[in-house]
């Protein structure tokens, strides 16, 4: 009898499958759907143009594209800016309403250009203010169906004396006349190189290189260049690597007095020839440096060190390239997590005096969200940080007259002494009542502009 | 003339039918005194202030209940909807799927659902989460911080000395009124502590 009950357990044992109620986790279980991005009507790029009024003004100043004319995001020959705020010092000069989203604008001589989507009419907007009074003097439009997805537009214009260059939430490429808004021509990167829309739309901001826009769709092409004039596509670099539009920009470099362009996608990263026979081939690229989402622009240094860096738990990478008879070597010198040194989610560090400055990730552990200095020899050890009374969220940050504004995400200015050995805060201000104030901001003329998802406030900064 | 009385089963038909109602006020009145004591009651319960939570992962493990009778909970008028979800998937997955690899809740407890392009659903499935944080810590870093952790007391035993509040790092545990036991984010906001500032469980 205890023998058969033995046995009777035994098989009761062998038959049992403990883990029978377990639920295999595997892909498809969401039901995902196909993507829409191609569903809707036709886009016809330009097709509306109003004209509010005129506007002559002596402002002479400009800040022509995502992080300003050099890309490095300091104001060069800047007019003498405020020391300190007392009172209601920084001014608010005046506001605008915007579509939501994280746009930054452009400025060129008292006229102030953004990319705006506008929600009512889902029309992509190319919106032109005076600097002076916020009066808005002429928009070019289109019609494209967006969904609300944290925010519809966040590219930053390219400007130059002849043309503005935008892209479009769905990658439009829309090419205006600077001083009139006229159409010169559209180019619909989705349906021409077969981009793929990054997650919550486009976020790469247009170049324009001499006369040549140059642009980044992926797809079919990692790079082109386009004639602004004429939208004739002047060359096309071939992407055998597969890799994606990301969130970042095309960054320009010379390296051993060779002009390239350098591009953080999502695959890798890749430095294309930027002038002679070569122009628009592939000088270099690596795949050490691939993440889903990369919204910071590439940091190049003269010795052949890019910094790259990434949100959402990627960390950075330092990369080196060197020449090397013709061709190119890449190496990485460091790869960690971002507790572990300078990282970053949206924003691009400033190389500053020999020393980086940037706002680091809210999963960098004690010092998310605060402003760190590192050099650019060990970005893993910190020099200084602006402490953990010093958070300013996945705000932006621009130097100007010796002076770091950096903006939080929810509309505190605070303006600090750009310093290699310490943080030195100058001046803070609650501007308004924010809400992810995240767009690059920019500074000419002693106006400051600056946006939260929806408002965009110019304010006086100058002495 | 007849003096007949009512048949005796008639009688008794009413008496049991007047007993009931009876019973029936009795029973209402009860639970109508007893909703009306609990609402106005100073009793206090424990309850995890979301705003200083730092998803230090103790609840998991330091609650009397197993698992915890700390819960994550979703607050979906302020989620994102995203595909790319910090709660869902780990840091930089290798795809935004549901494949096991991919997810950052180790008992695969939420439940994500595609609406639309380019939204989805996230939903806590409550048998399976263990109160771990590790979808709230995701969450508040690279979102809105939708999902947050809150205290179920529908399975709290209330000691008088919670084991979690014990050795919170952050002091997030506070005892709130019983009529209002929960801190639910959208509802609660940042620092508002104060009695019309609960959401009513």
């Amino acid at each position: 009898m205890t023998g058969l009950l033995i046995i009777s357990l035994f098989v009761w044992w062998i038959i049992k499958d403990p883990t029978r109620q377990f639920a295999e986790s595997i892909p498809g279980a969401d039901n995902r759907g196909s993507d829409s991005a191609s569903i809707g009507p036709p886009v016809v790029i330009g097709e509306n143009f109003q004209q509010f009024g005129t506007s002559t003004s002596s402002l002479k100043g400009t800040w022509t594209r995502f992080r300003g004319a050099d890309y490095d995001n300091i104001a060069k020959n800047s007019q003498p800016l405020k020391n300190s705020w007392t009172g209601n010092q920084p001014e608010i000069l005046w506001s605008v309403d915007l579509g939501e989203g994280h746009a930054g604008p452009a400025i060129y001589e008292g006229k102030v250009y953004v990319m705006d989507y506008d929600e009512v009419k889902r029309q992509d907007a190319l919106r032109c203010f005076s600097l002076e009074n916020g009066k808005e003097l002429w928009r070019r439009s289109y019609k494209v169906s967006l969904k609300r997805n944290h925010g519809m537009s966040r590219t930053v214009p390219a400007v130059s004396s002849d043309y503005i260059l935008t892209i479009g939430p769905r990658c439009h490429v829309m090419c205006v006349k600077r001083e009139s808004g006229d159409l010169l021509w559209g180019l619909d990167m989705v349906q021409k190189y077969k981009t793929e829309v990054p997650l919550w739309f486009t976020g790469q901001c247009p170049m324009i290189d001499g006369t040549k826009a140059i642009l980044a769709p992926g797809g079919s092409a990692i790079m082109i260049a386009v004639d602004c004039a004429t939208g004739k596509v002047l060359w096309e670099t071939p992407n055998p690597g597969g890799f994606k539009m990301s969130h970042s920009s095309i960054m320009p470099w010379t390296l051993n007095g060779k002009k390239m362009y350098v591009y953080s996608a999502v695959g890798g990263v890749l430095g294309v020839s930027a002038e002679g026979a070569d122009e628009g081939k592939i000088l270099w690229k690596s795949t050490a440096w691939n993440h889903a989402v990369v919204a910071p622009a590439p940091v190049c240094f003269p010795d052949g060190k890019v910094f790259l860096t990434a949100g959402y738990g990627a960390g950075s990478m330092m990369i080196k390239v060197t020449p090397s008879g013709g061709e190119y070597k890449v190496d990485v010198l460091k790869e960690y997590s971002p507790k572990d040194g300078m990282a970053c989610e949206q924003q691009t560090p400033i190389v500053w005096d020999g020393v980086m400055f940037a706002i680091e990730p809210k999963d960098a552990g004690p010092l998310r969200n605060q402003l760190i200095c590192v050099s650019p020899n060990d970005v893993n050890k910190v020099i200084w940080t602006s402490g953990k009374d010093g958070r300013f969220g996945l705000g932006p940050y621009l130097i100007a007259d010796q002076k770091m504004f950096l903006l939080s995400d929810d509309g505190t200015l605070t303006m600090i002494k750009p310093d290699s050995k310490r943080y030195i805060q100058m001046a803070q201000k609650k501007l308004f009542d924010g809400q992810d104030a995240w767009a690059p901001m920019a500074i000419a003329d002693g106006r400051l502009l600056l946006r939260d998802s929806k408002k965009m406030y110019c304010v006086i900064v100058s002495q | 003339m007849s003096d007949r009385k009512e048949p005796k089963s008639m009688e008794r038909r009413r008496f049991i039918r007047s007993g009931m109602q009876m019973a029936l006020a009795v029973s209402l009145g009860g639970v109508a005194s007893v909703s009306f004591i609990k609402s106005t009651s100073k009793d206090l319960v424990w309850q995890i202030d979301p705003f200083k939570c730092v998803q230090c992962g103790r609840c998991a493990t330091e609650c009397i209940m197993t698992p915890s009778a700390v819960k994550c909970v979703h607050s979906f008028n302020l989620c994102g909807y995203c595909d790319l979800c910090g709660g869902y998937l780990k840091p930089d997955p290798n795809a935004r799927s549901t494949a096991a690899e991919n997810q950052l809740c180790p008992t695969a407890a939420i439940n994500r659902r595609y609406i639309e392009e380019p939204y989805f659903e996230y939903v806590i499935d409550e048998k399976l989460c263990i109160g771990c944080a590790k979808c709230v810590a995701g969450c508040t870093s690279f979102g809105n911080g939708s999902l947050h952790l809150q205290i179920r007391h529908d399975r709290c035993k209330n000691c008088n000395e919670c084991a979690i509040a014990r050795v919170c790092p952050a002091d997030a545990f506070q005892r709130v009124p019983r009529n209002t036991p929960y801190l639910i984010k959208g509802g609660f906001t940042k620092g508002g502590t104060s009695k019309d500032q609960l959401k009513k469980g």
